[in-house]
């Protein structure tokens, strides 16, 4: 077995001195968000880079610093955010995966079919594949992991999971999804949680200390677990795949993956080389990288996506249940200077719709309908409201507007919360700001206790919303029927979006289903459930040596979908020696 | 003796109670359902809130509880983190060595540059290093660690590469990766232990040295470093043990932020977490640790002072016998 590449460090001895006076940069960083202008570059690296496997020097320990830990590693249990499945990838193969075209290929499956109105999604997955205990990869398998794991009471994908009423099992390696009603996205959830199979034998054995011990298909196997410190995959002698050249995969010998919850502590371990690649969902570090890669120290995979930041009004609170309201305060938004507040200007453009320029869902005709920074306009639509003596939050006649907004206590969350509070002050606008943690934050916006049920407690919430999936993924559950579905956080829906969502629920064509989206899109213009700032920004950032971080493959050579969301798969990652 | 430690002991018993019934309500009234945290904002089904709280015991009344959970305790039964699974007994006993060895490096390295110092500038009393001393422990006193903590890191990490930014090395694995993936963390916590002990070293050893058996010893002719060393300091570090008892708390929240800067797996760092994420049963757990822990160094001291001075050992003995 090879020694383990230790990490290059960059001592730079010269600017200490230029460190130590530079208290007040010590300062910027503790605030967590930096503001400066400088320009990194032309922007957004592109992630959905070739695949770089020319000259892989297979072997060596790659360290990667993530921004959490987990609470459990078992689907169902645990919740995997960015951080949480780049571990997860490294482990559990899933059933299906996004390619870069936008595709979603099967990578443990064989094939995945449907019948014609898509109410059954058949399964067949490869031959010969076995998790790491040496059990095999079957339907039986899948079957057991649905029915005893993903689908119990206390599964936090028993809801995603609720549009399935069987899994049939049609034969060793085929098995069958029948769905309540026909859904064409439905292969999306097989690449996430759902679509991670584990060994049903190992949970048991290990019984409540389950999600500590996970056992996957995937090209790295757990060795060590130790909370908030690290966890030390090695490499599955077993595993299935081999890259195009025939080589066996995974290229390297481990995995060390660090929860660094401090992102400047992060961002300085790579600096420092203690780990070779750093994760970041925080637009202030996105440009460091980005910066540090102009200078060569670094290299950095930055994606936009489809996540976005901004504002979600509650639809049935006075006075943002009046469309004249959102709309105002809508227009008096500058979406640049907001972007710039959160350190994201050359980074990423605003935001106007669900889907980045680069998602084939994204509409030009939607990003020109956005309304815009236009004060008059918003004076006039906010007047309006004023002045009008049947207003909804039963004020006076020509009494200011109120709204409360709040926002989790991040540093650069309530610097751009204090962006809207001006925006909107300058209309004349009373904004209150409530700094709510996390846990409240999201209590608040779904108000299991409201009134009426799951109509939230709350008027106007900082969010993040889209995702990287099938837009009928994001959009089902975020405008269903408030009265039923509490993941509808602004309560916003109309006829024409339930008809909408239900031609995205069942046509086969892309045209047909795009039409749909940008006519929910172009309704949002109009409606403002909610506004935006800029898309989410997320980068890998790395040391030069490590290879191949974003050109990861499905079988058949197809290319992925990079580095989006700072999350790949690890088994063609390599490191120059 | 022994019926002076069994007194104290006893007297710990309603403290750790108290804190703990505190603790227990505080974070019962705290906004934010532990259900959600569990589920997250993607996954927040009424039905699957409405069983999680059910298994995790959410939906008994506060005082059936907390009773439940307080003799589960006396037991030695911590419980398990909602959110983990993990047992709350397996998390501390995980974690309260990174803890205990950072605060015990930071309290040393205190302790072997205030002790010296505080010696030297109260012997120096009114010279020109008194007075650099003095602005300097100021200096350290406002400057927070989070602050301190960057500093160290950028310096001796990113610029210099003697020392890791970030991580832990088991002392049972490497100990000198240990000690050295401690230094950092260390240094931040103890730089402002420096300043506090060697100010109160300074004044308590300016009014020793004008006591009478010290004029003695100089009369005698002893040299100034045996004066200062054994006749001198014994006397003048009453009311340091007691700060020393004191900063143990100090030092605890300081771990806090500390750990959380450095990326160490320690008690800090896992408090903050589960109060973030209404951990209540790991929240609970970790407070009655800690409070433990604070109540038994500061007994500890209270003990020591008698071993220290002859007169309250003698004076309790008397007393008992």
């Amino acid at each position: 077995m090879r020694e383990p590449t230790a990490p290059a460090r960059h001592p730079r001895a010269w600017r200490i001195l230029a460190t130590l006076l530079a208290a007040s940069l010590v300062a910027a960083a503790c605030g967590g968000d930096d503001t400066d202008s400088a320009d990194p570059g032309e922007g957004i690296t592109d992630t959905t880079l070739t695949s770089d496997t020319d000259e892989v020097v297979p072997g060596g320990t790659l360290e990667v610093g993530l921004e959490a830990e987990a609470t459990s590693w078992l689907p169902g249990e645990g919740v995997f955010a960015s951080a949480q499945t780049n571990v997860a990838r490294a482990i559990y193969d899933s059933i299906a995966a996004h390619g870069a075209d936008g595709e979603i290929y099967p990578l443990l499956a064989e094939t995945i079919e449907a019948n014609d109105d898509a109410t059954e999604w058949t399964i067949t997955l490869r031959e010969g594949i076995e998790f790491h205990d040496g059990t095999p990869l079957d339907a039986a398998a899948i079957k057991e992991n649905f029915e005893t794991y993903l689908t119990r009471d206390t599964s936090n994908l028993s809801a995603s999971l609720a549009q399935v009423t069987e899994l049939r099992v049609d034969g060793p390696l085929t098995y069958t999804y029948v769905l309540a009603t026909g859904n064409v996205a439905f292969p999306d959830v097989l690449t996430g949680a759902i679509g991670w199979p584990f060994s049903n034998q190992a949970c048991a054995e290990a019984a409540e200390e389950c999600g500590s011990n996970p056992v996957g298909a995937g090209p790295f196997e757990m060795e060590s677990w130790q909370r908030d410190a690290q966890t030390v995959l090695v490499r599955n002698e077993n595993y299935w795949r081999t890259d195009e050249a025939g080589n066996q995969l995974p290229y390297l010998d481990s995995l060390i993956f660090r929860p660094i919850t401090d992102e400047d502590s992060r961002f300085n371990s790579v600096l420092a080389g203690d780990i070779h690649v750093g994760q970041t969902l925080r637009q202030s570090i996105v440009r460091r990288a980005m910066e540090e890669a102009d200078a060569g120290t670094m290299q950095s995979l930055t994606a936009i996506g489809n996540s976005g930041g901004g504002a979600i009004f509650n639809t049935m609170r006075a006075p943002v249940d009046d469309v004249r309201v959102r709309l105002g305060l809508a227009h008096a938004l500058v979406q640049e200077d907001l972007i710039e507040i959160l350190g994201g200007t050359g980074i990423t453009p605003p935001q106007t719709q669900y889907f980045s320029p680069d998602s084939p869902w994204f509409s030009a005709a939607v990003e020109e309908a956005w309304p815009k920074y236009d004060p008059e306009l918003a004076q006039q639509l906010l007047d309006e409201y004023t002045n009008d003596p049947d207003r909804s939050d039963g004020k006076d006649v020509g009494a200011p507007i109120s709204i409360e907004f709040n926002c989790p206590p991040d540093p650069s969350l309530l610097e751009v919360s204090q962006g809207y509070q001006a925006m909107w002050d300058a209309m004349g606008v009373e904004v209150r700001l409530n700094s709510v943690e996390q846990p409240v934050h999201i209590n608040n916006a779904i108000g299991a206790d409201s009134n009426p049920p799951l109509s939230g407690n709350y008027m106007a919430n900082c969010w993040r919303m889209g995702a990287n999936e099938d837009p009928y993924t994001t959009l089902r559950p975020a405008f269903s029927d408030p009265a039923v579905e509490a993941l509808n956080f602004t309560n916003y829906t109309s006829p024409s979006v339930q008809e909408n969502l239900e031609t995205m629920r069942t046509a086969q064509s892309f045209e047909d289903r795009y039409d749909a989206v940008e006519a929910i899109m172009m309704e949002f213009t109009e409606q403002v459930p909610n506004t935006w700032t800029g898309g989410t920004a997320t980068a890998l950032y790395a040391l030069p040596e490590v290879r191949n971080l974003g050109g990861w493959t499905v079988p058949g050579g197809h290319q992925g979908d990079g580095a989006m969301e700072a999350q790949v798969y690890w088994a063609e990652v390599w490191l120059e020696q | 003796m022994l019926t002076l430690i069994g007194r104290k002991a006893i007297g710990l018993v309603p403290v750790i109670l108290a804190a703990s019934f505190l603790t227990f309500m505080l974070m019962s009234l705290l906004p934010g359902d532990p259900a959600l945290v569990i589920l997250g904002s993607e996954n927040a089904d009424p039905d699957t809130i409405a069983a999680i709280r059910e298994e995790m015991g959410l939906n008994d009344p506060l005082p059936v509880r907390y009773f439940e959970w307080i003799t589960s305790a006396a037991t030695g039964d911590l419980g398990r983190s909602f959110r983990t699974n993990q047992t709350v007994t397996d998390a501390i006993t995980e974690r309260m060595p990174v803890t205990f060895q950072i605060m015990v490096m930071a309290l040393s390295f205190a302790l072997l540059v205030s002790i010296p110092l505080g010696v030297l500038v109260a012997y120096k009393s009114g010279s020109m290093l008194d007075r650099i001393v003095t602005a300097l422990t100021f200096g350290l006193l406002s400057i927070p660690n989070f602050v301190l903590a960057l500093f160290l890191m950028i310096i001796f990490a990113v610029e210099l590469g003697w020392l890791p930014a970030t991580g832990w090395t088991r002392f049972g694995t490497d100990p000198v990766g240990s000690i050295k993936s401690g230094i950092l963390p260390a240094l931040s916590l103890s730089i402002g232990n420096v300043a506090v002990l060697t100010r109160l070293l300074r004044t308590d050893m300016i009014s020793t040295l004008q006591e009478d058996h010290v004029v003695m010893a100089k009369s005698k002719g002893l040299p100034t470093s045996r004066i200062l060393f054994r006749h001198a300091l014994r006397p003048s570090s009453f009311s340091l043990m007691t700060v020393i008892g004191l900063q143990v708390a100090a030092l605890l929240s300081g771990a806090l932020i500390v750990e959380q800067i450095f990326a160490l797996p320690g008690i800090g760092r896992l408090l903050i977490d589960s109060i973030t994420n209404r951990d209540l049963v790991m929240v609970q757990g970790l407070v009655l640790f800690i409070a433990v822990v604070y109540v038994f160094v500061n007994f500890a001291i209270d003990i020591l002072y008698s071993f220290l001075d002859p007169r309250i050992r003698h004076g309790n003995t008397t007393a008992t016998a």
